[in-house]
């Protein structure tokens, strides 16, 4: 089973995401973008990890999207391949129209806003440790096909645009309506609060990951592969004595693999 | 007496600008513009609305503020905004909140104490140098493909000489 | 230029006006060994090597006099851009710690950028991955007269910081933030960074040897050089007057963190090339001194001479060659290699990593080569520019500096005890000092690369696992009390190194090296010179009597450190501040511990009697606006005894919680520990067993003496206690954790403290955010 882990020039996540592949028993491999496109073809996976791609130019993701690998991956998606976008890597599939997954861009994800009582607390970039709730079915999308409707996960953000904003009317409804909204910010007892810190950076709607209709690619703005050990827990989470343990963010990738051995 | 004016600051670097090398490069390697591009500028743009004072003065003032000499240089234009011959600038600006024009302001009026500022507003303006036939339809190919995210952004190409909106 | 033969007043006039800082006797003796006048070139080539920033002219001789910088653990000193020790018999630390201090002042968010991405070059090109960093931060008082240049300093560094490291994709691990007024005018901006490298893999900063006899190429990498830093090493050797602060902009670099990343990878390119082919190449970043100090040092280290031709270079315009030799440009390296690995490593960086699409004008370019000369050699459109010793140019010079003593009118004030002791704890848990840093490092990527164990605020120090299938951690720590160097310069140097060892070994790693970055006024006064002299000093007596864990008698090495002294402008020079780091090493991460509290019941024990010493105490200042005399001390084996103790209760898995007592005393100690998330547990403390009866209450709580708070872990008491005696320490039981989320302290029966949890949470967590608004 090989997945790719895209690499773009100022892509920054790609061996700690490369580990956490090859910790659950898939074949990674660091794919750079100026590589034959065509190559693309013989993985059966794809990662788009974190980073600050082409230094954020322009804005979050657009350069990259541009980029010959990303036709390919986008061929590969209408194959049914699962791609798992993460941070920067859901803000380019965000700018090569593969999420929500109208072919065209639909939505933008915005700098970060922490607004509490109605008064703006701070903008931009934000790094901390989140909750999140899987909103969607399981099975519904590749990144999340093995965890449960209202699991709880906690994994960690690290970005400064991160804030899904859309003009599209009722684009909101319809992936709510269609279970493509797959993570939402939560607090500790799963409730969506609409308010900076729970809204950790003031999305519309709390969302924090998104899928296409067909559920093989997958957005979202937390880190799964800085949550894979147990040991990477913060120093209140009482799971952190048990080191050895596999952390929240495990998931994401179990469900790839799962994914992927269920299509085949 | 209290009059509204409008302070334009065009600031662009004296240094390459790697983004807009970057823009260039994507549009021409990327996007097939190969044969109607022939160069990409930047400049940051402030638009700060005072409700008092000697604009001139207070251009100085937030110049100093704003642009770093070190590696920018700037111009100031009075309750309008106009560009030189040559290349069509294309102008975007956030229709969402921009909140680092709300800093800004907040740092002109509360740290700094220009209470007379009432608005700071902040675009980008690209300056495409463009060859051939229908360049502002080629420029707005160019702001629809690459500058802007219209779920965020608004764009608007700039003509000669325009007067404030 | 004309030197020879001219008078002193006429070639000062000539050296100022082509922008030369060096003195007329300087250029003199260059002109005497060259046996000529030199060219414009040369000067520019001797004025950067020959700088306080490349030569540490003025204080080599006392670093030498005093520092330890050998160990069993040492594998390479303070000799090239980083220092090294090894964590075990396969994997190695790589840390450099440097200054970034009066470009950060002129323009902070480029300064403090710059100040990475250089600390980072400098690890990486000892052939590390470079796996953290940290910036002890010194800024003005927010609430002076200052304030608002402070806070556009503070914020644009912060902002300068983040948005360097986060891109470079480098995890911050903390490092820390002062306010003092002596910083109005000058603010530190130190950095330190890690980086991890296998013991067989380490790449040196010199050409190779056989590199002259089979002309090794001189192969330059990264941005095109421009002009955008001359000046930088320079500047940063004079104190600043706010006259010329639009001049000195001039002197800033741009720094690049995009291309950095991409290099960085190239770079892991390159080492696999050489591991691959077993060949030995040099490696070196381009910093201070810009190309000329790159190569020369690299040539004059192995003994070589080499020839130059900066029409070979690329550059991003036609600048003059004196321009071309020194200019800072960022995101540059320096390869020195035989030609049969020429084009691979052409086709690394310009085909593979595609530099040259990646930045304008940005490729690896090979631009000399090395001989069996000892000329420094460069030419131009086919003129020899610069024709000198190579050795003469990166020697450097020496200057013996004047000491005197810095006499202060300093004395122990005359206080009265709080009536309201809820208040003034308040008032001190929202202090700039005091309060959280959380506002500051949820700016920071703490969690990139995924290596992070503890991170800033959870702990005295941040600890990252950096291979992943080994257990052993990395932790990191930094230090330096500038109120304590305003009232004695040695004990804030002592202080220094303590409190940085007493940090890592709050959370279970063993103090294993130290880096120092001494950060000092004008050293051509006596006054600044002796605080340089007096700190150092410290330093020196903190490694030597702590002693290196299981090596008695052996000093803790200093493998790498930094000098910046002109930290001054007409209203003074900054407090004396070295600036100490210190790397711990635990065997299993695993084992770590943090701070918060744990469980509701678990007993909390004091380790370090209190003393009558809050001289630069927060709480004299903060409270009563006054500094004080009496500054704490380093009893040396009470504080080794404290150290080792600590550790090895952790490594016994006695210990659920453990901070140690700094700033703030044993009351802020106390309150971080239930105040940091999840803040779910309160406590409540009994100084009866806690102090010499005599010592008033408030000097109880607020002294800074040395110690540690640990809460035991349930049953683990009465061993805590043993291992505690087998150290000669006292466990003195002070409280315990409770469900109630209070804070409650008592002496003798009496409620003094009784504050809710939230309250003082509301407090702590704002003070820092209110002073950078």
């Amino acid at each position: 089973m090989k997945i790719a882990v895209m690499q773009f020039p100022g892509t920054n996540c790609e061996h700690e995401t490369l580990v956490a592949v090859n910790a659950v028993g898939m074949k990674g491999e660091i794919f750079r973008w100026n590589r034959p496109a065509a190559e693309l073809s013989g993985f059966d996976g794809f990662i788009v990890p974190g980073g600050f791609s082409y230094q954020d130019r322009v804005r979050a993701g657009a350069i990259a999207s541009k980029e010959p690998v990303m036709d390919a991956l986008r061929e590969e998606a209408e194959r049914g391949k699962p791609i798992i976008g993460i941070c920067n890597g859901f803000q380019i599939l965000v700018e090569t129209g593969l999420l929500p997954g109208t072919g065209k861009i639909d939505m933008a994800l915005a700098q970060n806003v922490m607004v509490s009582g109605g008064r703006v607390m701070r903008r931009g970039y934000y790094c901390d440790w989140v909750n999140l709730r899987h909103d969607a079915l399981p099975k519904r999308c590749s990144g999340s096909f093995m965890i449960d409707k209202k699991a709880i996960l906690q994994i960690p953000i690290a970005h400064g645009e991160g804030n899904l904003v859309t003009t599209t009317p009722g684009l909101v409804d319809r992936l709510k309506d269609e279970d493509q909204v797959v993570f939402r910010y939560c607090d500790p007892a799963g409730q969506v609060v609409n308010e900076f810190p729970v809204n950790v950076n003031g999305s519309t709607e709390s969302i924090a990951g998104i899928c296409n209709p067909e559920g093989n690619v997958l957005g979202m703005m937390p880190h799964p592969e800085r949550a894979f050990f147990a040991w990477q827990l913060p120093a209140y989470d009482p799971r952190k004595a048990r080191p050895d343990d596999p952390g929240p963010g495990r998931m994401v990738f179990e469900s790839m693999k799962r994914f992927i051995e269920v299509r085949a | 007496m209290s009059t509204t004016s409008t302070i334009n600051l065009r600031v662009w670097l004296k240094i390459p600008d790697a983004e807009a090398a970057t823009v260039k490069n994507t549009l021409i390697r990327r996007m097939g513009f190969a044969d109607s591009l022939q160069d990409v500028k930047k400049e940051r743009l402030f638009s700060i609305i005072v409700d008092s004072g000697d604009p001139e003065k207070l251009a100085r003032s937030f110049a100093r503020e704003l642009v770093n000499e070190n590696k920018e240089s700037h111009k100031v234009l009075f309750d309008r905004l106009s560009f030189e011959e040559g290349y069509v600038p294309v102008k975007v600006a956030l229709h969402i909140e921009d909140g680092e024009a709300v800093s800004t302001r907040d740092r002109l009026r509360n740290r700094l104490g220009f209470s007379n500022v009432v608005e700071v507003k902040k675009a980008t303006v690209w300056k495409l140098y463009l060859k051939g036939e229908n360049q502002e339809q080629v420029a707005k190919e160019i702001a629809e493909g690459l500058l802007i995210n219209p779920h965020k952004d608004s764009y608007e190409i700039m003509g000669k000489t325009k007067m404030p909106a | 230029m004309k030197i020879i033969g001219l008078a002193d007043q006429d070639v000062e006039a000539n050296l100022r006006g082509a922008g030369i800082g060096m003195s007329v006797a300087e250029a003199r003796s260059i002109a005497e060994i060259l046996g000529r006048d030199p060219t414009l070139t040369e000067l520019f080539c001797y004025d950067a090597m020959w700088s306080e920033h490349c030569s540490y002219k003025s204080s080599r001789a006392t670093l030498k006099e005093f520092l330890p910088t050998e160990g069993p653990n040492v594998v390479m000193g303070p000799v090239e851009d980083s220092g090294i020790v090894a964590i075990d018999d396969q994997w190695c630390v790589v840390i450099s710690h440097e200054s970034h201090n009066h470009p950060s002042q002129i323009l902070p968010n480029e300064g403090a950028a710059t100040g990475i991405g250089g600390i980072v070059r400098d690890v990486n090109c000892m052939g590390a991955t470079v796996v953290a960093s940290a910036d002890p931060l010194r800024f003005g008082d927010p609430y002076g007269p200052k304030a608002s240049k402070v806070r556009w300093v503070a914020e644009g560094v912060v902002d300068g910081i983040w948005q360097y490291g986060n891109a470079l994709g480098v995890p911050n691990m903390g490092g820390d933030i002062v306010f003092n007024e002596s910083f109005d005018d000058n603010c530190l901006v130190n950095v330190v960074s890690i980086g991890i490298v296998r013991r067989d893999q380490i790449i040196r900063s010199r050409a190779p040897q056989g590199a002259g006899e089979k002309g090794y190429d001189v192969i330059l990498v990264g941005k095109p050089t421009d002009s955008s830093g001359l000046g930088g090493v320079t500047f940063a050797s004079e104190a600043l007057r706010a006259e010329d602060e639009e001049a000195n902009r001039g002197a800033v670099q741009i720094p690049d963190p995009f291309l950095k990343n991409v290099l960085f990878k190239a770079n892991d390119d390159l080492f696999r090339l050489v591991r691959e082919s077993g060949i030995v190449i040099g490696f070196k970043d381009l910093g201070g001194g810009g190309f000329t100090c790159a190569t020369s040092e690299m040539g004059a280290s192995g003994n070589y001479g080499m020839e130059i031709n900066l029409d070979d270079m690329h550059k991003a315009a036609d600048f003059p060659p004196e321009i071309l030799s020194i200019a800072e440009t960022q995101e540059r390296f320096l390869i020195v290699s035989p030609p049969e690995l020429r084009e691979r490593i052409l086709q690394i960086y310009n085909q593979h990593w595609d530099l040259p699409n990646v930045y304008e004008g940005a490729r690896a370019s090979v631009v000399g080569k090395i001989n069996t000369g000892d000329r420094f050699r460069v030419t131009h459109k086919g003129v020899m520019v610069c024709d000198v010793p190579i050795q003469h140019l990166t020697g450097g010079i020496r200057y013996k500096r004047e000491e005197k003593p810095r006499l202060r009118s300093l004395a122990e004030p005359v206080i009265e005890e709080p009536v309201d002791y809820n208040q003034t704890m308040l008032k001190i848990l929202g202090s700039p000092n005091i309060a959280s840093r959380e506002h500051v490092y949820r700016y920071y990527d703490t969690e990139v690369m995924g290596n992070s164990v503890i991170r800033p605020g959870e702990a005295d120090s941040g600890l990252i696992a950096p291979v992943r299938g080994e257990k052993f951690g990395v932790a990191l720590a930094v230090d330096s009390n500038p109120f304590y160097g305003r009232i004695s310069p040695y004990w804030a140097g002592a202080t220094a190194v303590a409190e940085a060892m007493r940090n890592v070994a709050a959370i279970g790693a063993v103090p294993s090296t130290l880096t120092d970055c001494l950060n000092f006024g004008n050293p051509e006064k006596p006054e600044a010179f002796w605080e340089f002299r007096e700190a150092v000093k410290g330093i020196a007596d903190s490694c030597k009597k702590i002693w290196l864990k299981g090596y008695p008698n052996q000093p803790v090495p200093i493998v790498s450190g930094n000098v910046s002294f002109y930290n001054e402008s007409p209203e003074g020079s900054v407090d004396p501040s070295p600036v100490v780091a210190c790397v711990g090493i635990i065997k299993d991460v695993g084992k770590a511990v943090t701070q918060n509290l744990k469980a509701a019941g678990d007993r909390l024990f004091l380790i370090g009697p209190r003393f009558d010493e809050l001289g630069g105490s927060e709480y004299y200042r903060t409270i009563f606006g006054v500094t004080g005399k009496n500054v704490p001390l380093v009893r040396f084996d009470l504080d080794r005894n404290m150290i080792y103790a600590v550790i090895e209760a952790i490594d016994q898995g006695l210990v659920a919680a453990c901070h140690d007592i700094s700033n703030g005393g044993l009351a802020c100690t106390s309150a971080e520990m239930a105040l940091v998330r999840p803040a779910r547990l309160g406590f409540e403390l009994d100084l009866d067993g806690a102090a010499e009866p005599g010592l008033r209450t408030d000097k109880v709580l607020f002294s800074e003496s040395a110690g540690f708070l640990i809460e035991a872990r349930q049953g683990c008491e009465e061993k805590l206690r043993a291992v505690l005696e087998g150290f000669s320490l006292e466990a003195m039981e002070v409280g315990r954790v409770t469900e109630a989320r209070k804070m409650v302290v008592r002496r003798k029966g009496k409620a003094l403290i009784d504050l809710d949890l939230d309250q003082a949470r509301a407090v702590w967590t704002n003070g820092l955010a209110e002073a950078m608004r």
